[in-house]
């Protein structure tokens, strides 16, 4: 580590102090006109997805939802979850990205650790290819992929998709485990060892529960990017059935389009923009500490 | 020592394996590809006739690669600059002793965990609307009646409006990079110069923008990587055809291994060199980076 960490200062409730808050003036005024944009953008979306084509196109979309209850078209998230079978994307997602996020965790979590504990011949290199894969294109890999699994007849299978999953989030997953692990001190190992506990049982009853932290965060990233994913999901996943909300909202923003459902439209982009912002509603100060906190995403 | 030896093996063995499948026998297999002459990522190696140069030849004298190329430059560009500017500016207003810091934060942050395809979405039928959208009202409302006819979904506007959106929701990632690179300097360095008499523009010209030399060389670096794979706005911005206002050298592989409505004969040839060309274009940047701006590896 090249800098020294900076102890957090304790926090302290600041007096109100008119001449540094009209200082900061112009700082305020530029975050509340992002703020202002965002929660337009949003909200307007929230209201539409409960509004008719009609009200959208004549600009009334808060003017309708203020004259009563009566009048939330509810039934646009209907449309969207059965006809439009958000239900069966969403569903999909939610499976990719559960098993893949735990899957993960089983294969880089030991690695990372004895790539962060012992020096072995090989040791760099395999850190340094991870981060080298992390940068490339993803284009570099799909081709001689898509024609392996072709051949095996496995395009278009779950398996296939979680599997893919896991293997194009191991380089991120394991490097971020490996700053995690280096942080831990060895004298929990030194007295397990002391104790006669095997080294890998030290590793699953001792250095997997403290590293906990870590993997919470690392496992909330990786459910994000996946359940956000679209590349990999629109290559390997042949049928709609398969497919995961991404690709997904893609096809029903074209279907509703072309019937003119703006309405089910905008639902259908509220239930995929929902599940992951209620996420973040409820994790984001450990979501923002992990993006620099232990290696960042590429 | 030899327990240890059995527990390495046993721990990192999954990890490898898969990344080999998935990543080193892939890569290699593409580079080779690149020089033979394919027609589906599916065609068996026995049937692949070798071309040299050919793709890449091929790909070039394509006008839509060049095209493709074009508009990627200016995403990475112009994209680029506008994203690291405000990135930075928020940064620096949030380290500024402001109030509510980590909700503001958040709120800049946010789009970043949401699905790209909604993001998408939510820009190009309701914000960039003719009819109702967002800067169509407020420009109209201001009574700034050429603002608010601009079509930013018309063939013209089209490159720029995605390029908005997109930095739009990319703007907080790189704002948090940039906050922990401001957190990390000592705060007795603002203190000398503030006893000496230097104001906060000051400070920030001599003392945070020199000392943030690392950060800005990593933003730099994850925002070319990013702009590189770009693929999701632009399918959403022209989602029938490719169109080329919006097209980029991602969707045009992708229309070359997998047909389009323009593309009916396949190449997967081609659109393994055009990875190719793409992963060059990531190498030659880490090595700009690496030669123009020098880390000075600071201690404090």
């Amino acid at each position: 580590m090249a800098f020294r960490k900076k102890t957090k200062e304790k926090k302290y409730h600041e007096p109100f102090n008119w001449r540094k808050e009209v200082r900061l003036l112009p700082g305020y005024i530029l975050l509340l006109i992002w703020l202002v944009f965002t929660v337009s953008m949003v909200g307007w979306i929230l209201a539409a997805s409960l509004s008719t084509s009609g009200s959208i196109f004549k600009g009334e979309v808060f003017k309708s939802l203020l004259s009563g209850i009566s009048n939330w078209h509810f039934e646009n998230y209907v449309t969207a979850w059965t006809t439009q079978h958000v239900s069966v994307y969403f569903m999909n997602s939610l499976l990719y990205a559960t098993s893949s996020m735990i899957l993960l965790i089983l294969v880089c979590a030991p690695a990372a650790y004895v790539l962060a504990r012992f020096t072995f011949l090989g040791n760099g290199v395999i850190k340094t290819s991870f981060v080298t894969a992390m940068s490339l294109p993803q284009i570099m890999i799909i081709l001689p992929l898509l024609s392996v699994t072709t051949r095996l007849h496995l395009t278009g299978s779950r398996v296939l998709l979680i599997f893919l999953y896991v293997a194009i989030n191991i380089p991120y997953t394991t490097t971020f485990l490996i700053n995690f692990f280096a942080t831990l001190s060895r004298a929990y190992e030194e007295a397990a060892a002391i104790d006669g506990c095997s080294p890998i049982m030290t590793f699953w009853r001792i250095m997997f529960p403290l590293a906990q932290p870590g993997i919470v965060t690392v496992s909330i990233f990786n459910f994000l990017a996946i359940w956000n994913e679209y590349f990999m999901s629109l290559v390997f996943a042949s049928t709609d059935s398969k497919r995961s909300v991404g690709v997904g909202l893609y096809t029903i923003i074209s279907a509703l389009k072309q019937t003119g459902d703006y309405g089910g439209l905008f639902a259908a982009v509220m239930i995929v923009f929902l599940p992951t912002f209620i996420l973040y509603l409820l994790l984001s100060e450990k979501i923002i500490a992990g993006v620099t906190g232990g290696g960042v995403k590429g | 020592m030899k327990k240890n030896k059995k527990m390495m093996v046993v721990f990192l063995t999954p990890a490898l394996l898969i990344f080999s499948i998935v990543f080193i026998y892939p890569v290699i297999r593409t580079v080779l590809m690149s020089f033979f002459a394919v027609e589906r990522p599916s065609t068996a190696v026995s049937e692949w006739k070798f071309t040299g140069l050919g793709n890449y030849l091929n790909i070039f004298s394509k006008n839509t690669f060049w095209r493709s190329m074009r508009n990627l430059l200016t995403i990475w560009g112009v994209g680029g600059i506008a994203t690291m500017l405000l990135s930075l500016l928020f940064a620096v207003i949030l380290t500024s002793g402001i109030r509510f810091k980590s909700f503001f934060r958040a709120v800049i942050y946010m789009p970043n965990v949401v699905s790209a395809v909604a993001l998408a979405a939510m820009w190009m039928y309701y914000v960039f609307s003719e009819r109702y959208g967002l800067l169509h009202n407020f420009f109209g409302a201001l009574g700034l009646t050429s603002l608010s006819k601009i079509k930013w979904l018309g063939t013209d506007m089209k490159l720029w409006a995605m390029i908005i959106a997109f930095v739009f929701g990319a703007v907080g990632y790189y704002m948090l990079i940039w906050i922990s690179g401001i957190e990390k300097i000592p705060q007795d360095l603002f203190e000398v110069a503030t006893i000496d008499g230097a104001g906060k523009i000051k400070q920030f010209r001599y003392i945070t923008m020199p000392l943030l030399k690392g950060t800005l060389k990593m933003n730099l670096t994850f925002w070319s990587v990013n702009a590189v794979a770009f693929f999701v706005w632009s399918k959403m911005f022209s989602p029938v055809t490719s169109e080329n206002s919006t097209i980029v050298p991602m969707i045009y592989m992708y229309d070359l291994v997998f047909g389009s409505k323009t593309i009916t004969e396949t190449d997967a040839g081609a659109g393994a060199a055009i990875g190719c060309v793409l992963a060059l274009c990531v190498l030659l940047i880490f090595f700009l980076m690496n030669h123009l701006i020098k880390d000075d590896d600071l201690e404090y």
